[in-house]
Protein backbone atom coordinates (compact mmCIF):
# COMPACT_ATOMS: atom_id res chain seq x y z
CA UNK A 1 0.00 0.00 0.00
CA UNK A 2 1.12 3.51 -0.75
CA UNK A 3 1.72 5.92 2.17
CA UNK A 4 -1.14 8.11 0.91
CA UNK A 5 -3.54 5.16 1.04
CA UNK A 6 -2.44 4.30 4.58
CA UNK A 7 -2.87 7.94 5.61
CA UNK A 8 -6.34 8.14 4.09
CA UNK A 9 -7.39 4.88 5.72
CA UNK A 10 -6.13 5.97 9.15
CA UNK A 11 -7.89 9.34 8.87
CA UNK A 12 -11.07 7.60 7.67
CA UNK A 13 -10.98 5.15 10.58
CA UNK A 14 -10.42 7.95 13.09
CA UNK A 15 -13.34 9.90 11.66
CA UNK A 16 -15.52 6.77 11.65
CA UNK A 17 -14.67 6.15 15.31
CA UNK A 18 -15.62 9.71 16.24
CA UNK A 19 -18.89 9.81 14.28
CA UNK A 20 -21.17 8.58 17.13
CA UNK A 21 -20.02 11.53 19.23
CA UNK A 22 -20.53 14.04 16.43
CA UNK A 23 -23.80 12.95 14.86
CA UNK A 24 -27.36 13.12 16.08
CA UNK A 25 -29.17 9.81 16.77
CA UNK A 26 -31.02 10.25 13.47
CA UNK A 27 -27.86 10.60 11.37
CA UNK A 28 -26.20 7.80 13.30
CA UNK A 29 -29.14 5.65 12.20
CA UNK A 30 -28.51 6.71 8.60
CA UNK A 31 -24.86 5.70 8.99
CA UNK A 32 -25.84 2.26 10.33
CA UNK A 33 -28.21 1.71 7.39
CA UNK A 34 -25.48 2.90 5.01
CA UNK A 35 -23.09 0.32 6.47
CA UNK A 36 -25.74 -2.36 5.88
CA UNK A 37 -25.87 -1.28 2.24
CA UNK A 38 -22.08 -1.24 2.03
CA UNK A 39 -22.16 -4.94 2.92
CA UNK A 40 -24.99 -5.64 0.49
CA UNK A 41 -23.63 -3.68 -2.49
CA UNK A 42 -20.02 -4.83 -2.02
CA UNK A 43 -20.94 -8.49 -1.85
CA UNK A 44 -23.37 -8.20 -4.77
CA UNK A 45 -20.61 -6.52 -6.77
CA UNK A 46 -18.29 -9.44 -6.04
CA UNK A 47 -20.84 -11.73 -7.68
CA UNK A 48 -22.10 -9.52 -10.50
CA UNK A 49 -19.11 -7.29 -11.15
CA UNK A 50 -16.41 -9.95 -10.86
CA UNK A 51 -18.00 -13.16 -12.14
CA UNK A 52 -20.69 -11.61 -14.35
CA UNK A 53 -23.57 -13.38 -12.58
CA UNK A 54 -26.10 -10.57 -12.34
CA UNK A 55 -28.25 -12.08 -9.60
CA UNK A 56 -31.52 -10.52 -8.48
CA UNK A 57 -31.69 -12.74 -5.42
CA UNK A 58 -29.26 -10.85 -3.22
CA UNK A 59 -31.93 -9.10 -1.17
CA UNK A 60 -33.73 -12.43 -0.86
CA UNK A 61 -30.60 -13.90 0.77
CA UNK A 62 -30.50 -10.98 3.18
CA UNK A 63 -34.12 -11.89 3.94
CA UNK A 64 -33.15 -15.52 4.50
CA UNK A 65 -30.48 -14.39 6.97
CA UNK A 66 -32.81 -11.99 8.77
CA UNK A 67 -35.77 -14.40 9.01
CA UNK A 68 -33.68 -17.45 9.94
CA UNK A 69 -32.08 -15.64 12.83
CA UNK A 70 -35.32 -13.84 13.72
CA UNK A 71 -37.45 -16.99 13.78
CA UNK A 72 -34.85 -18.97 15.71
CA UNK A 73 -34.65 -16.31 18.39
CA UNK A 74 -38.42 -15.75 18.58
CA UNK A 75 -39.66 -19.35 18.29
CA UNK A 76 -36.83 -21.16 20.05
CA UNK A 77 -35.54 -18.42 22.29
CA UNK A 78 -31.98 -18.88 21.07
CA UNK A 79 -29.63 -15.90 21.25
CA UNK A 80 -29.36 -13.83 18.06
CA UNK A 81 -25.58 -14.08 18.42
CA UNK A 82 -26.02 -17.75 17.52
CA UNK A 83 -28.98 -17.11 15.23
CA UNK A 84 -27.05 -14.80 12.90
CA UNK A 85 -24.35 -17.40 12.07
CA UNK A 86 -27.15 -19.91 11.43
CA UNK A 87 -28.79 -17.38 9.11
CA UNK A 88 -25.47 -16.97 7.32
CA UNK A 89 -25.25 -20.74 6.88
CA UNK A 90 -28.84 -20.94 5.60
CA UNK A 91 -28.24 -18.15 3.08
CA UNK A 92 -24.95 -19.72 1.99
CA UNK A 93 -26.55 -23.12 1.47
CA UNK A 94 -29.48 -21.69 -0.48
CA UNK A 95 -26.98 -19.63 -2.49
CA UNK A 96 -25.06 -22.79 -3.33
CA UNK A 97 -28.30 -24.42 -4.47
CA UNK A 98 -29.39 -21.47 -6.59
CA UNK A 99 -25.88 -21.12 -8.02
CA UNK A 100 -25.97 -24.81 -8.95
CA UNK A 101 -29.28 -24.29 -10.72
CA UNK A 102 -27.78 -21.41 -12.69
CA UNK A 103 -24.52 -23.16 -13.74
CA UNK A 104 -25.45 -23.49 -17.37
CA UNK A 105 -27.06 -20.08 -17.52
CA UNK A 106 -25.62 -16.71 -18.17
CA UNK A 107 -26.83 -13.21 -18.84
CA UNK A 108 -30.54 -12.61 -18.90
CA UNK A 109 -31.51 -16.23 -18.13
CA UNK A 110 -29.58 -16.25 -14.90
CA UNK A 111 -31.05 -12.89 -13.96
CA UNK A 112 -34.60 -14.08 -14.63
CA UNK A 113 -34.10 -17.30 -12.67
CA UNK A 114 -32.75 -15.42 -9.66
CA UNK A 115 -35.57 -12.89 -9.97
CA UNK A 116 -38.06 -15.74 -9.80
CA UNK A 117 -36.27 -17.26 -6.81
CA UNK A 118 -36.33 -13.89 -5.06
CA UNK A 119 -40.08 -13.56 -5.52
CA UNK A 120 -40.64 -17.12 -4.30
CA UNK A 121 -38.76 -16.34 -1.09
CA UNK A 122 -40.78 -13.13 -0.58
CA UNK A 123 -44.11 -14.82 -1.25
CA UNK A 124 -43.35 -17.75 1.05
CA UNK A 125 -42.32 -15.36 3.82
CA UNK A 126 -45.42 -13.23 3.31
CA UNK A 127 -47.80 -16.19 3.37
CA UNK A 128 -46.29 -18.43 6.05
CA UNK A 129 -47.48 -15.97 8.67
CA UNK A 130 -47.63 -18.59 11.39
CA UNK A 131 -43.82 -18.57 11.37
CA UNK A 132 -42.98 -15.21 9.93
CA UNK A 133 -45.98 -13.10 10.93
CA UNK A 134 -46.26 -12.15 7.25
CA UNK A 135 -46.62 -8.50 6.39
CA UNK A 136 -47.16 -7.63 10.05
CA UNK A 137 -43.49 -8.22 10.55
CA UNK A 138 -41.62 -10.34 13.03
CA UNK A 139 -40.57 -8.61 16.20
CA UNK A 140 -37.07 -9.78 16.99
CA UNK A 141 -34.87 -9.21 20.03
CA UNK A 142 -31.95 -6.81 19.83
CA UNK A 143 -28.32 -7.79 20.02
CA UNK A 144 -27.53 -5.78 23.16
CA UNK A 145 -29.35 -5.91 26.49
CA UNK A 146 -29.26 -2.16 26.60
CA UNK A 147 -30.35 -0.51 23.34
CA UNK A 148 -27.65 1.80 22.02
CA UNK A 149 -27.22 3.07 18.48
CA UNK A 150 -23.55 3.63 19.23
CA UNK A 151 -23.06 -0.08 19.95
CA UNK A 152 -24.86 -1.04 16.74
CA UNK A 153 -22.87 1.50 14.80
CA UNK A 154 -19.55 0.05 15.94
CA UNK A 155 -20.74 -3.51 15.31
CA UNK A 156 -21.89 -2.66 11.77
CA UNK A 157 -18.69 -0.71 11.16
CA UNK A 158 -16.50 -3.62 12.28
CA UNK A 159 -18.41 -6.19 10.22
CA UNK A 160 -18.52 -3.94 7.14
CA UNK A 161 -14.77 -3.29 7.35
CA UNK A 162 -14.05 -6.99 7.85
CA UNK A 163 -16.26 -7.93 4.91
CA UNK A 164 -14.71 -5.26 2.70
CA UNK A 165 -11.25 -6.49 3.69
CA UNK A 166 -12.15 -10.07 2.76
CA UNK A 167 -13.59 -8.90 -0.57
CA UNK A 168 -10.48 -6.80 -1.21
CA UNK A 169 -8.25 -9.77 -0.45
CA UNK A 170 -10.33 -12.03 -2.68
CA UNK A 171 -10.38 -9.80 -5.74
CA UNK A 172 -6.62 -9.21 -5.49
CA UNK A 173 -5.84 -12.91 -5.06
CA UNK A 174 -5.55 -15.67 -7.63
CA UNK A 175 -9.22 -16.38 -6.99
CA UNK A 176 -9.97 -12.87 -8.12
CA UNK A 177 -7.94 -13.40 -11.25
CA UNK A 178 -9.79 -16.60 -12.09
CA UNK A 179 -13.12 -14.90 -11.37
CA UNK A 180 -12.29 -12.13 -13.82
CA UNK A 181 -11.19 -14.73 -16.37
CA UNK A 182 -14.59 -16.41 -16.02
CA UNK A 183 -16.29 -13.02 -16.40
CA UNK A 184 -14.27 -12.20 -19.52
CA UNK A 185 -14.65 -15.51 -21.35
CA UNK A 186 -15.90 -18.72 -19.79
CA UNK A 187 -14.90 -20.98 -22.68
CA UNK A 188 -11.35 -19.63 -22.82
CA UNK A 189 -11.06 -19.81 -19.02
CA UNK A 190 -12.09 -23.45 -19.03
CA UNK A 191 -9.68 -24.21 -21.89
CA UNK A 192 -6.95 -22.62 -19.74
CA UNK A 193 -7.58 -25.10 -16.94
CA UNK A 194 -9.94 -23.02 -14.79
CA UNK A 195 -12.76 -24.97 -13.15
CA UNK A 196 -15.35 -22.38 -14.09
CA UNK A 197 -18.21 -24.14 -12.31
CA UNK A 198 -16.32 -24.12 -9.01
CA UNK A 199 -15.45 -20.45 -9.41
CA UNK A 200 -19.07 -19.53 -10.09
CA UNK A 201 -20.46 -21.68 -7.28
CA UNK A 202 -17.96 -20.39 -4.76
CA UNK A 203 -18.81 -16.81 -5.67
CA UNK A 204 -22.54 -17.53 -5.40
CA UNK A 205 -22.21 -19.27 -2.04
CA UNK A 206 -19.82 -16.76 -0.47
CA UNK A 207 -21.75 -13.69 -1.56
CA UNK A 208 -25.10 -15.18 -0.51
CA UNK A 209 -23.64 -15.90 2.92
CA UNK A 210 -22.43 -12.29 3.09
CA UNK A 211 -25.93 -11.06 2.23
CA UNK A 212 -27.27 -13.38 4.93
CA UNK A 213 -24.91 -11.83 7.48
CA UNK A 214 -25.89 -8.30 6.45
CA UNK A 215 -29.59 -9.23 6.64
CA UNK A 216 -29.22 -10.93 10.02
CA UNK A 217 -27.55 -7.90 11.59
CA UNK A 218 -30.06 -5.56 9.97
CA UNK A 219 -33.02 -7.52 11.31
CA UNK A 220 -31.74 -7.46 14.89
CA UNK A 221 -30.96 -3.77 14.59
CA UNK A 222 -34.43 -2.81 13.35
CA UNK A 223 -35.93 -5.39 15.77
CA UNK A 224 -38.71 -5.79 13.21
CA UNK A 225 -38.19 -8.07 10.23
CA UNK A 226 -40.63 -7.50 7.36
CA UNK A 227 -40.92 -8.85 3.79
CA UNK A 228 -39.46 -5.50 2.71
CA UNK A 229 -35.99 -6.91 3.34
CA UNK A 230 -36.25 -9.64 0.67
CA UNK A 231 -38.19 -7.37 -1.71
CA UNK A 232 -37.26 -6.43 -5.25
CA UNK A 233 -37.37 -2.75 -4.31
CA UNK A 234 -34.54 -3.45 -1.91
CA UNK A 235 -32.74 -5.45 -4.59
CA UNK A 236 -32.89 -2.65 -7.12
CA UNK A 237 -31.64 -0.19 -4.55
CA UNK A 238 -28.57 -2.40 -3.94
CA UNK A 239 -28.11 -2.80 -7.69
CA UNK A 240 -28.36 0.96 -8.22
CA UNK A 241 -25.76 1.55 -5.50
CA UNK A 242 -23.27 -0.81 -7.14
CA UNK A 243 -23.93 0.47 -10.66
CA UNK A 244 -23.88 4.17 -9.75
CA UNK A 245 -20.81 3.74 -7.55
CA UNK A 246 -19.03 1.64 -10.14
CA UNK A 247 -19.51 -2.07 -10.79
CA UNK A 248 -16.41 -4.19 -11.01
CA UNK A 249 -14.38 -1.87 -8.81
CA UNK A 250 -13.68 -2.37 -5.13
CA UNK A 251 -14.56 1.12 -3.89
CA UNK A 252 -17.50 1.72 -6.24
CA UNK A 253 -20.27 -0.03 -4.27
CA UNK A 254 -19.00 1.41 -0.97
CA UNK A 255 -19.19 4.94 -2.34
CA UNK A 256 -22.53 4.17 -4.03
CA UNK A 257 -24.03 2.83 -0.79
CA UNK A 258 -23.21 5.98 1.20
CA UNK A 259 -24.16 8.40 -1.57
CA UNK A 260 -27.54 6.81 -2.29
CA UNK A 261 -28.53 6.12 1.31
CA UNK A 262 -27.71 9.66 2.42
CA UNK A 263 -29.37 11.09 -0.69
CA UNK A 264 -32.50 9.03 -0.10
CA UNK A 265 -32.87 10.62 3.35
CA UNK A 266 -33.19 13.99 1.63
CA UNK A 267 -35.79 12.80 -0.84
CA UNK A 268 -37.67 10.71 1.71
CA UNK A 269 -40.86 12.69 1.04
CA UNK A 270 -40.97 11.23 -2.48
CA UNK A 271 -41.82 7.88 -0.95
CA UNK A 272 -41.26 4.82 -3.09
CA UNK A 273 -40.48 7.05 -6.07
CA UNK A 274 -36.93 7.46 -4.88
CA UNK A 275 -36.17 3.88 -5.99
CA UNK A 276 -37.56 4.79 -9.41
CA UNK A 277 -35.32 7.84 -9.59
CA UNK A 278 -32.28 5.78 -8.56
CA UNK A 279 -33.22 3.17 -11.14
CA UNK A 280 -33.31 5.77 -13.89
CA UNK A 281 -29.99 7.24 -12.78
CA UNK A 282 -28.50 3.72 -12.69
CA UNK A 283 -29.80 3.06 -16.22
CA UNK A 284 -28.31 6.29 -17.50
CA UNK A 285 -24.99 5.55 -15.77
CA UNK A 286 -24.90 2.01 -17.17
CA UNK A 287 -25.38 3.46 -20.65
CA UNK A 288 -23.18 6.54 -20.52
CA UNK A 289 -20.71 5.98 -17.65
CA UNK A 290 -20.45 2.22 -17.11
CA UNK A 291 -17.59 2.65 -14.68
CA UNK A 292 -19.79 4.68 -12.33
CA UNK A 293 -18.69 7.41 -9.96
CA UNK A 294 -15.36 5.61 -9.44
CA UNK A 295 -14.84 5.81 -13.20
CA UNK A 296 -14.98 9.63 -13.06
CA UNK A 297 -12.46 9.58 -10.25
CA UNK A 298 -9.93 7.32 -12.00
CA UNK A 299 -10.33 9.19 -15.29
CA UNK A 300 -9.57 12.45 -13.55
CA UNK A 301 -6.48 10.91 -11.96
CA UNK A 302 -5.35 9.57 -15.32
CA UNK A 303 -5.75 12.99 -16.92
CA UNK A 304 -3.56 14.51 -14.24
CA UNK A 305 -0.99 11.79 -14.88
CA UNK A 306 -1.28 10.22 -11.44
CA UNK A 307 -1.95 6.72 -12.61
CA UNK A 308 0.70 4.15 -11.73
CA UNK B 1 7.88 -42.21 -28.79
CA UNK B 2 4.35 -43.43 -28.37
CA UNK B 3 0.97 -42.19 -29.48
CA UNK B 4 -0.02 -39.06 -27.58
CA UNK B 5 -3.49 -38.23 -28.87
CA UNK B 6 -5.66 -40.76 -30.62
CA UNK B 7 -9.19 -40.66 -32.01
CA UNK B 8 -11.16 -43.66 -33.22
CA UNK B 9 -14.30 -43.29 -35.35
CA UNK B 10 -15.04 -39.82 -34.04
CA UNK B 11 -18.41 -38.40 -35.15
CA UNK B 12 -20.29 -35.23 -34.28
CA UNK B 13 -23.51 -33.85 -35.75
CA UNK B 14 -25.24 -30.55 -35.18
CA UNK B 15 -28.87 -31.16 -36.04
CA UNK B 16 -28.84 -32.49 -39.58
CA UNK B 17 -25.28 -31.44 -40.28
CA UNK B 18 -22.57 -34.04 -39.75
CA UNK B 19 -19.54 -31.91 -38.93
CA UNK B 20 -17.17 -34.78 -38.18
CA UNK B 21 -17.89 -38.21 -39.62
CA UNK B 22 -16.06 -41.32 -38.42
CA UNK B 23 -12.61 -39.79 -38.25
CA UNK B 24 -9.61 -41.89 -37.15
CA UNK B 25 -6.43 -40.02 -36.34
CA UNK B 26 -3.43 -40.05 -34.08
CA UNK B 27 -0.64 -37.71 -33.09
CA UNK B 28 2.71 -39.12 -32.01
CA UNK B 29 4.72 -37.66 -29.17
CA UNK B 30 7.03 -34.92 -30.45
CA UNK B 31 5.32 -34.65 -33.83
CA UNK B 32 4.10 -31.58 -35.67
CA UNK B 33 0.92 -32.60 -37.45
CA UNK B 34 -0.86 -30.26 -39.85
CA UNK B 35 -4.64 -30.45 -40.19
CA UNK B 36 -5.90 -29.00 -43.45
CA UNK B 37 -9.05 -28.98 -45.51
CA UNK B 38 -11.48 -26.53 -47.11
CA UNK B 39 -13.81 -24.37 -45.03
CA UNK B 40 -16.45 -26.39 -43.23
CA UNK B 41 -14.36 -29.58 -43.36
CA UNK B 42 -14.76 -30.10 -39.60
CA UNK B 43 -11.24 -29.17 -38.47
CA UNK B 44 -12.23 -26.75 -35.70
CA UNK B 45 -15.03 -29.11 -34.62
CA UNK B 46 -12.40 -31.83 -34.20
CA UNK B 47 -10.37 -29.43 -32.01
CA UNK B 48 -13.46 -28.67 -29.94
CA UNK B 49 -14.07 -32.39 -29.48
CA UNK B 50 -10.50 -33.07 -28.38
CA UNK B 51 -10.55 -30.18 -25.88
CA UNK B 52 -13.97 -31.06 -24.47
CA UNK B 53 -15.86 -27.95 -25.58
CA UNK B 54 -18.53 -30.48 -26.52
CA UNK B 55 -18.52 -34.30 -26.46
CA UNK B 56 -18.45 -36.49 -29.58
CA UNK B 57 -21.67 -38.33 -30.49
CA UNK B 58 -19.67 -41.51 -30.94
CA UNK B 59 -16.09 -42.71 -31.03
CA UNK B 60 -13.22 -42.75 -28.59
CA UNK B 61 -10.68 -40.04 -27.82
CA UNK B 62 -7.61 -40.82 -25.75
CA UNK B 63 -4.63 -38.86 -24.50
CA UNK B 64 -1.69 -41.00 -23.35
CA UNK B 65 -4.15 -43.89 -23.35
CA UNK B 66 -6.43 -42.05 -20.90
CA UNK B 67 -10.00 -41.69 -22.13
CA UNK B 68 -11.08 -38.08 -22.70
CA UNK B 69 -14.78 -38.95 -22.95
CA UNK B 70 -16.86 -37.19 -20.30
CA UNK B 71 -14.05 -34.91 -19.19
CA UNK B 72 -14.64 -31.18 -19.02
CA UNK B 73 -12.55 -28.66 -20.89
CA UNK B 74 -10.53 -27.64 -17.83
CA UNK B 75 -9.82 -31.28 -16.91
CA UNK B 76 -8.47 -31.96 -20.39
CA UNK B 77 -6.30 -28.86 -20.11
CA UNK B 78 -4.94 -30.12 -16.80
CA UNK B 79 -4.10 -33.48 -18.39
CA UNK B 80 -1.82 -31.57 -20.75
CA UNK B 81 -3.67 -30.47 -23.88
CA UNK B 82 -3.72 -26.71 -24.51
CA UNK B 83 -5.25 -24.81 -27.40
CA UNK B 84 -5.73 -21.49 -29.10
CA UNK B 85 -8.93 -20.33 -30.78
CA UNK B 86 -9.49 -19.53 -34.44
CA UNK B 87 -11.47 -16.45 -33.45
CA UNK B 88 -9.19 -15.22 -30.70
CA UNK B 89 -10.54 -15.26 -27.16
CA UNK B 90 -8.11 -13.42 -24.88
CA UNK B 91 -9.46 -12.06 -21.59
CA UNK B 92 -10.04 -8.59 -23.02
CA UNK B 93 -10.41 -6.58 -19.84
CA UNK B 94 -7.32 -8.08 -18.21
CA UNK B 95 -3.69 -7.17 -18.76
CA UNK B 96 -1.54 -9.36 -20.99
CA UNK B 97 0.45 -10.56 -17.99
CA UNK B 98 -2.77 -11.51 -16.18
CA UNK B 99 -3.93 -13.40 -19.27
CA UNK B 100 -0.82 -15.57 -19.12
CA UNK B 101 -1.05 -15.96 -15.33
CA UNK B 102 -4.53 -17.46 -15.73
CA UNK B 103 -2.98 -20.30 -17.71
CA UNK B 104 -0.35 -20.93 -15.03
CA UNK B 105 -2.92 -20.88 -12.22
CA UNK B 106 -5.33 -23.00 -14.26
CA UNK B 107 -2.85 -25.83 -14.62
CA UNK B 108 -1.27 -25.95 -11.20
CA UNK B 109 -3.52 -24.01 -8.81
CA UNK B 110 -1.79 -22.19 -5.99
CA UNK B 111 1.29 -24.35 -5.46
CA UNK B 112 4.15 -22.02 -6.35
CA UNK B 113 4.86 -18.49 -5.15
CA UNK B 114 3.46 -15.39 -6.83
CA UNK B 115 6.97 -14.27 -7.75
CA UNK B 116 7.73 -17.58 -9.40
CA UNK B 117 4.49 -17.42 -11.40
CA UNK B 118 5.15 -13.86 -12.53
CA UNK B 119 8.64 -14.84 -13.65
CA UNK B 120 7.36 -17.78 -15.65
CA UNK B 121 4.64 -15.64 -17.23
CA UNK B 122 7.23 -13.02 -18.21
CA UNK B 123 9.47 -15.67 -19.74
CA UNK B 124 6.59 -16.96 -21.86
CA UNK B 125 5.74 -13.42 -22.93
CA UNK B 126 9.33 -12.97 -23.98
CA UNK B 127 9.48 -16.04 -26.19
CA UNK B 128 6.18 -15.09 -27.83
CA UNK B 129 7.42 -11.55 -28.41
CA UNK B 130 5.09 -9.79 -25.99
CA UNK B 131 7.57 -8.56 -23.39
CA UNK B 132 6.65 -4.90 -23.77
CA UNK B 133 2.92 -5.48 -23.34
CA UNK B 134 2.78 -6.75 -19.73
CA UNK B 135 0.57 -4.00 -18.35
CA UNK B 136 -1.50 -3.39 -21.49
CA UNK B 137 -5.11 -4.54 -21.52
CA UNK B 138 -5.67 -7.37 -23.99
CA UNK B 139 -8.40 -5.36 -25.72
CA UNK B 140 -5.87 -2.67 -26.64
CA UNK B 141 -3.37 -4.84 -28.55
CA UNK B 142 -3.33 -5.77 -32.25
CA UNK B 143 -4.85 -8.95 -33.63
CA UNK B 144 -1.42 -10.48 -34.21
CA UNK B 145 -0.44 -9.71 -30.63
CA UNK B 146 -3.70 -11.26 -29.46
CA UNK B 147 -2.85 -14.43 -31.35
CA UNK B 148 0.56 -14.54 -29.73
CA UNK B 149 -1.04 -13.89 -26.36
CA UNK B 150 -3.26 -16.93 -26.90
CA UNK B 151 -0.19 -19.02 -27.65
CA UNK B 152 1.51 -17.67 -24.50
CA UNK B 153 -1.57 -18.42 -22.38
CA UNK B 154 -1.78 -21.94 -23.83
CA UNK B 155 1.93 -22.54 -23.17
CA UNK B 156 1.43 -21.26 -19.62
CA UNK B 157 -0.66 -24.34 -18.86
CA UNK B 158 2.56 -26.38 -19.35
CA UNK B 159 1.01 -28.70 -21.93
CA UNK B 160 2.43 -31.81 -23.55
CA UNK B 161 0.41 -31.09 -26.67
CA UNK B 162 -0.82 -27.81 -28.08
CA UNK B 163 -3.57 -27.38 -30.66
CA UNK B 164 -3.16 -24.24 -32.75
CA UNK B 165 -6.18 -23.07 -34.74
CA UNK B 166 -5.16 -20.87 -37.69
CA UNK B 167 -2.49 -18.85 -35.95
CA UNK B 168 -1.15 -17.64 -39.31
CA UNK B 169 -4.33 -16.13 -40.73
CA UNK B 170 -3.93 -12.42 -41.36
CA UNK B 171 -0.16 -12.39 -40.88
CA UNK B 172 2.22 -10.87 -43.41
CA UNK B 173 5.23 -12.77 -44.74
CA UNK B 174 7.76 -11.74 -42.12
CA UNK B 175 5.26 -12.29 -39.30
CA UNK B 176 4.54 -15.71 -40.74
CA UNK B 177 8.24 -16.46 -40.71
CA UNK B 178 8.37 -15.51 -37.02
CA UNK B 179 5.34 -17.65 -36.28
CA UNK B 180 6.94 -20.64 -37.97
CA UNK B 181 10.10 -20.15 -35.96
CA UNK B 182 7.97 -19.99 -32.81
CA UNK B 183 6.27 -23.27 -33.72
CA UNK B 184 9.60 -25.00 -34.37
CA UNK B 185 10.90 -23.64 -31.09
CA UNK B 186 7.84 -24.88 -29.18
CA UNK B 187 8.65 -28.36 -30.35
CA UNK B 188 12.43 -28.38 -30.19
CA UNK B 189 12.98 -26.44 -26.96
CA UNK B 190 9.76 -26.81 -25.00
CA UNK B 191 9.29 -30.42 -26.19
CA UNK B 192 5.62 -29.88 -26.92
CA UNK B 193 3.74 -31.89 -29.53
CA UNK B 194 1.80 -29.77 -32.01
CA UNK B 195 -1.41 -30.33 -33.93
CA UNK B 196 -2.28 -27.31 -36.01
CA UNK B 197 -4.95 -26.18 -38.39
CA UNK B 198 -3.73 -23.91 -41.13
CA UNK B 199 -4.83 -22.57 -44.47
CA UNK B 200 -1.43 -21.18 -45.39
CA UNK B 201 -0.10 -24.13 -47.39
CA UNK B 202 3.50 -22.96 -47.53
CA UNK B 203 3.70 -22.86 -43.75
CA UNK B 204 2.03 -26.24 -43.27
CA UNK B 205 4.26 -27.89 -45.87
CA UNK B 206 7.45 -26.47 -44.45
CA UNK B 207 6.81 -27.06 -40.77
CA UNK B 208 4.74 -30.27 -40.50
CA UNK B 209 6.05 -33.80 -40.21
CA UNK B 210 2.75 -35.20 -41.33
CA UNK B 211 -0.49 -33.75 -42.70
CA UNK B 212 -4.07 -34.89 -42.21
CA UNK B 213 -6.59 -33.69 -44.80
CA UNK B 214 -10.28 -33.39 -44.00
CA UNK B 215 -13.19 -32.68 -46.30
CA UNK B 216 -16.89 -32.59 -45.43
CA UNK B 217 -16.32 -34.12 -42.03
CA UNK B 218 -14.19 -37.03 -43.22
CA UNK B 219 -10.49 -37.71 -43.28
CA UNK B 220 -9.68 -38.08 -46.95
CA UNK B 221 -5.89 -38.37 -46.84
CA UNK B 222 -2.96 -38.49 -44.50
CA UNK B 223 0.77 -38.53 -45.14
CA UNK B 224 3.97 -36.60 -45.69
CA UNK B 225 3.40 -33.01 -46.82
CA UNK B 226 4.92 -33.63 -50.27
CA UNK B 227 2.70 -36.62 -50.85
CA UNK B 228 -0.44 -34.79 -49.73
CA UNK B 229 -0.16 -31.76 -52.03
CA UNK B 230 0.12 -33.88 -55.13
CA UNK B 231 -2.71 -36.23 -54.19
CA UNK B 232 -5.65 -36.11 -56.58
CA UNK B 233 -8.31 -36.33 -53.84
CA UNK B 234 -6.80 -33.40 -51.98
CA UNK B 235 -6.67 -31.24 -55.08
CA UNK B 236 -10.28 -32.12 -55.85
CA UNK B 237 -11.37 -31.25 -52.32
CA UNK B 238 -9.84 -27.81 -52.65
CA UNK B 239 -10.53 -27.04 -56.28
CA UNK B 240 -13.56 -29.17 -57.05
CA UNK B 241 -13.68 -32.33 -59.18
CA UNK B 242 -12.15 -32.25 -62.62
CA UNK B 243 -14.36 -33.07 -65.59
CA UNK B 244 -11.75 -35.28 -67.19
Amino acid sequence: MKPATVGFSAAGLALAALLPFLLSQYWLHVMIISLFYVMMASSWNLLAGYTGQVSFAHAAFAGVGAYTSGMISVQLGISPWLGIPLGVAAAGLLGLGLGFLCIRMGGIYLSLTTLGFSEIIRIVITNEDKWTRGTMGLQTPGLFTEYSKTFYYFLFLAVAIAMAAIIYKLIHSEWGLTMRAVLNDEVAASASGINTIRVRLLAFTATSAMAGLAGGLYGHYLMLVTPDIPSLGQMFLVLAMAVIGGMGSFAGPIVGAFVLEILSEYIRSWGEYHVLVFGLIALAMARFAPEGLMGFWTKKRENRGHID
Amino acid sequence: MGILIEGKKISKSFGGLTAVNGVDFHVMEGEIVGLIGPNGAGKTTLFNLITGIFPPDSGNLTFQEKKLGGLKSFEICRLGIARTFQIVRPFLKMTCLENVLVGIIGREGGTSSQKDKNERARRLMKITGLERLETRLAKDITLIEKKRLEVARALATAPQAILLDEVMAGLNLSEMQQAMELIEMIRSELKITILWIEHVMGAIMKTSDRVIVMDQGQKIMEGKPEAVVTDRRVIEAYLGESDA
